[in-house]
């Protein structure tokens, strides 16, 4: 067993060649906020890549940013707010969710996890966002895909298949994002005890608004208290929209008029509340399995009729529900997900349960044989994060 | 350009594979010379090459079918859309079976509460968004060929257009492919959800050019159509004042819908062609679509319009009603084919730059035109900093067009050198191939290159697109214009 620490992408390169001599994968790891994430692997060596930190670029009126691969999530935003931009994957802290600090996770892990937030719904995903990169790949090369630009169809577009790879293509070293100013303002909307299937009906209405909501998520009352939304009744729906003040007031009216009959309460921890939700609160404090579906929005009410969860809630207008449920509902839940089109991930449970039970929804054959493949074209002797996302590559 | 000389043993069994093909299809198999000469090439003119059989499956089951045949025989195999591709990306081979899927055209299904349409390859971009206009909603990604391109083609290409500055392109529009393996197997790659289960192969399928795969079917998000939509038109005295203005709007953090910039020679071009209503005698004009709620676009509307005097602006103005907004963009989708009545010859760029390089690059551009001795005309995407510059010539003259060429080159040189890239929605294909290392160290390709073998272990798939041949003779990247005509006369150009 053996850490190392790298200073520079220089070590790295003399890590990964020295790795390929010896056949000894790393667990590659960042500020370790997600450690638990992914299947449990029993990688020996350790590749601590922390030192490739700080902010390489910042050039607000281009709306772009670009960073080592290790850099403080926090660092980057706090850079942006100062310009009043944002990043639009509106990336959440799971930190707290798997035992770590709050707030100390890093760009990198950010990206390779797909910790997208509440306001995806809005901006995109992590993968919309990566323009390019540079890293590090199996063969002991540094190498680079993507661009600096906005619009951009040179070559194949890499930049989508290090996201959510969860470390497994390769080492990223540096990132270059595409920004979003900033609002000014937001609204959020709360409708009270209101049943998720009706719930979820006035989100998906929303959803198919122009009013372009940044945050459309259902709470049921056995989750209300994580979320300080006082009294819910059966559940709360919720809506957040963004703007200068007066378009603000507009799209408030708007969705007034769009939801007439509902009462729509304005309340002023939206923010707050968005990022609780991000963060998975209704399962801090606690230590049971979490289980995610992504699922077609339309199909949330029936999923989570039939998941039957003791607690849960709901994110990106439905399109994301996060289950209190036992790793050993693994069956039951996969097949919930496929009927409805979409899938099921272990989002959390103790390493056993993530070294037996599939985290990411198992492939059908052809498709997983080409996820071995995609695997290998970039990391031939499966030494980077080998069977953090499937067991044997 | 250097192409790889056919397989000669392809060519002589030429007659079983018809027949072979000709089992799997009971019709939709051209072979007649007369037949193949309508698939000989696509929207990049300057090269033609007939294939050595078209088909035309109507099922994805005959698409497999084909394709398990010609992996088995080992026949290269080309997937064509409505073949509009401005970089040669359905060009076939003499030695290939070219897979036509224009007739593969059925909208699967328009899922309203999910919020997309499932579409076959064939159907056209255009036919997205007139699928659930009715019900409020469009396809944002708008290339300028969308009354003829298709989904499949979108797909390989990423294709962008104007409106891709706000609602991103067909990657961030994409929720799923069913993807038909070199090989024949088939693999659903995303669906209708927002993240997928595992890698994101979705995301490098997209843009791929048709060498990983092809699509058969697509899930598209749709998005509600805005409330107000208005369009502004700023003039400028001085071209880099225009790409100040530009700059300036970004940098205030405004995202426009769209936001065009045409130089003067395209504006007069345009004036006699069609009569938009621009401004005689400016050197170069934006127009700006802004979209949101009332506030918010009256908003945008007086900022910018402070932001385009500060820069220089002489006249701003705002289309009154939906007639003038129609007009003024009119003008703007005329802008290729009104160029085209004027020179006897063009070559159509396509590089990105960082958007605050717009002044200088511009005015590197029109140095470079006097250097050349050759005219150039300047209409793009000024957004996303999308530059597609048209250089001027006349193939007739003696060494005009390796000038041209030159100029060309030059041009996508400066933009890789500001930071930006060789193609920003054409795509590389066989136009931009060998100006990849401008852009890519070997090291850069080899990566993208294994991804391709990881996909398609015996290169069947477009060969001899995208990656550079080992001893290829570096060319210009152009879309060649002859005699003023344009590949389909009848569509609007961007």
């Amino acid at each position: 067993m053996a850490h190392f620490a790298i200073a520079d992408e220089t070590q790295l390169v003399e890590a990964v060649r020295a790795a390929r001599e010896t056949r000894e994968p790393f667990e590659i790891v960042g500020r370790g906020t997600k450690r638990a994430y992914g299947r449990a692997t029993s990688i020996a060596n350790t590749l601590d890549v922390s030192a490739l930190s700080g902010i390489l670029a910042y050039e607000h009126d281009e709306l772009v940013i670009a960073a080592r691969a290790a850099t403080p999530l926090s660092e980057i935003e706090a850079l942006l707010n100062q310009r009043q931009q944002r990043l639009g994957f509106d990336p959440a802290d799971w930190g707290p969710l798997f035992g770590a600090r709050a707030n100390a996770g890093t760009i990198g892990g950010a990206l390779s996890a797909n910790t997208d937030g509440p306001a995806r719904l809005r901006f995109g995903a992590a993968r919309d966002h990566l323009l390019g990169y540079r890293a590090v790949n199996g063969l002991g090369e540094v190498y680079k895909a993507g661009g600096r630009v906005v619009k951009n169809v040179t070559g194949f577009d890499l930049s989508k298949l290090m996201c959510g790879a969860m470390g497994t293509l390769g080492v990223l070293t540096e990132v270059t994002l595409r920004v979003y100013p900033r609002a000014p303002e937001s609204a959020t909307l709360v409708v009270r005890d209101i049943a998720p299937e009706e719930g979820f009906a006035v989100l998906r209405r929303a959803w198919s608004s122009p009013f372009e909501p940044t945050g459309l998520a259902y709470i049921p009352d056995c989750a209300a208290k994580s979320f300080a939304l006082g009294d819910c009744g059966k559940g709360a729906a919720l809506l957040r929209v963004e703007g200068a003040a007066e378009p603000l007031k507009e799209k408030t009216a708007a969705l007034r008029t769009l939801l007439k009959g509902r009462a729509l309460e304005r309340v002023d921890n939206g923010e707050a509340i968005f990022a609780r939700i991000g963060a998975g609160a209704a399962f801090l404090g606690h230590d049971g399995d979490i289980w995610r579906l992504s699922v077609p929005q339309a199909s949330a009410a029936s999923c989570i009729e039939r998941a039957n969860a003791p607690i849960w809630f709901a994110d990106w207008a439905g399109g994301l529900l996060w289950l209190g449920l036992p790793a050993t509902s693994a069956t039951a839940l996969r097949a919930i997900g496929a009927r409805a089109g979409g899938h099921a991930t272990l989002f959390r449970a103790s390493a056993e349960s993530r070294a037996t039970i599939p985290v990411f929804q198992p492939e059908p054959a052809a498709h997983a044989t080409l996820t071995k493949s995609v695997k290998a074209a970039f990391d031939p002797l499966a030494l980077f994060n080998p069977g953090r996302m499937f067991e044997g590559h | 350009m250097l192409f790889a000389p056919p397989d000669p043993d392809i060519l002589a069994r030429r007659g079983k594979i018809l027949a072979g093909l000709r089992g799997i299809l009971s019709d939709g198999v051209v072979s007649e010379p007369a037949g193949l000469a309508a698939f000989d090439g696509d929207a990049l003119t300057a090269y033609r090459q007939a294939p050595l059989a078209c088909v035309l499956p109507r099922t994805r089951d005959e698409v497999s079918a084909l394709l398990r045949f010609a992996s088995a025989e080992g026949i290269p195999v080309i997937p064509r859309g409505a073949g509009t591709s401005l970089s040669g990306g359905a060009l076939p081979r003499a030695d290939a079976i070219l897979i036509g899927l224009a007739r593969m055209n059925r909208i699967v299904e328009i899922d309203l509460e999910n919020r997309c349409v499932v579409a076959e390859p064939g159907v056209t971009n255009l036919a997205i968004s007139r699928a659930v206009e009715q019900d409020g909603f469009y396809y944002a990604p708008d290339p300028s060929s969308q009354i003829a391109c298709t989904v499949g083609g979108n797909v390989a290409e990423n294709s962008g257009g104007i409106h891709c500055l706000k609602y991103g392109i067909t990657t961030n529009n994409l929720l799923g492919v069913e993807l038909a393996l070199p090989g024949g197997e088939r693999v659903q790659l995303g669906g209708k959800t927002m993240q997928p289960g595992g890698l994101d192969l979705l995301g490098v399928v997209a843009g791929s050019e048709g060498l990983l795969g092809i699509v058969v079917e697509a899930t598209l998000r749709i998005l509600p159509k805005p409330p107000v939509t208005r369009t502004v038109m700023a003039a400028f005295r001085d071209v880099p004042c225009a790409g100040l203005c530009v700059a300036n709007v970004i940098a205030a953090g405004i995202i426009p819908a769209a936001m065009e910039f045409m130089d003067r020679r395209c504006i007069d071009a345009v004036e006699d062609y069609c009569r938009p209503g621009y401004p005689r005698g400016a050197e170069g004009i934006l127009l700006i679509e802004l979209d949101g709620v009332e506030a918010e676009v009256t908003d945008a509307v007086a900022q910018i319009e402070q932001i385009a005097r500060a820069a220089g602006a002489y006249e701003f103005r705002a289309a009154a009603d939906e007639a003038e907004r129609a007009r003024l963009w009119a003008g703007r989708k005329a802008a290729f084919p009104a160029m085209g009545r004027l020179a006897p010859d063009m070559l159509c760029m396509d590089g990105t730059i960082p958007r605050g390089k717009l002044p200088d690059v511009l005015a590197r551009m029109a140095e470079m035109s006097e250097r050349h001795g050759l005219g150039f005309c300047n209409v793009f995407h000024a957004g996303d900093g999308n530059l597609h510059p048209l250089i001027i010539f006349d193939v007739m003259k003696p060494g005009e067009l390796a000038r041209a060429e030159e100029f060309g080159a030059e041009i996508l040189k400066l933009c890789v050198d500001v930071g930006g890239v060789l193609t920003g929605e054409h795509g590389v294909g066989v136009e931009k191939r060998d100006l990849m290392p401008l852009m890519f160290s070997d090291t850069d390709l080899a990566q993208q290159g294994r991804v391709k073998c990881a996909f398609d272990g015996a290169s069947l798939l477009n060969p001899g697109k995208v990656f550079p041949m080992l001893s290829a003779c570096v060319e210009q990247g152009h879309m060649h214009v002859t005699g003023g005509r344009v590949p389909y006369p009848n569509l609007p150009r961007f």
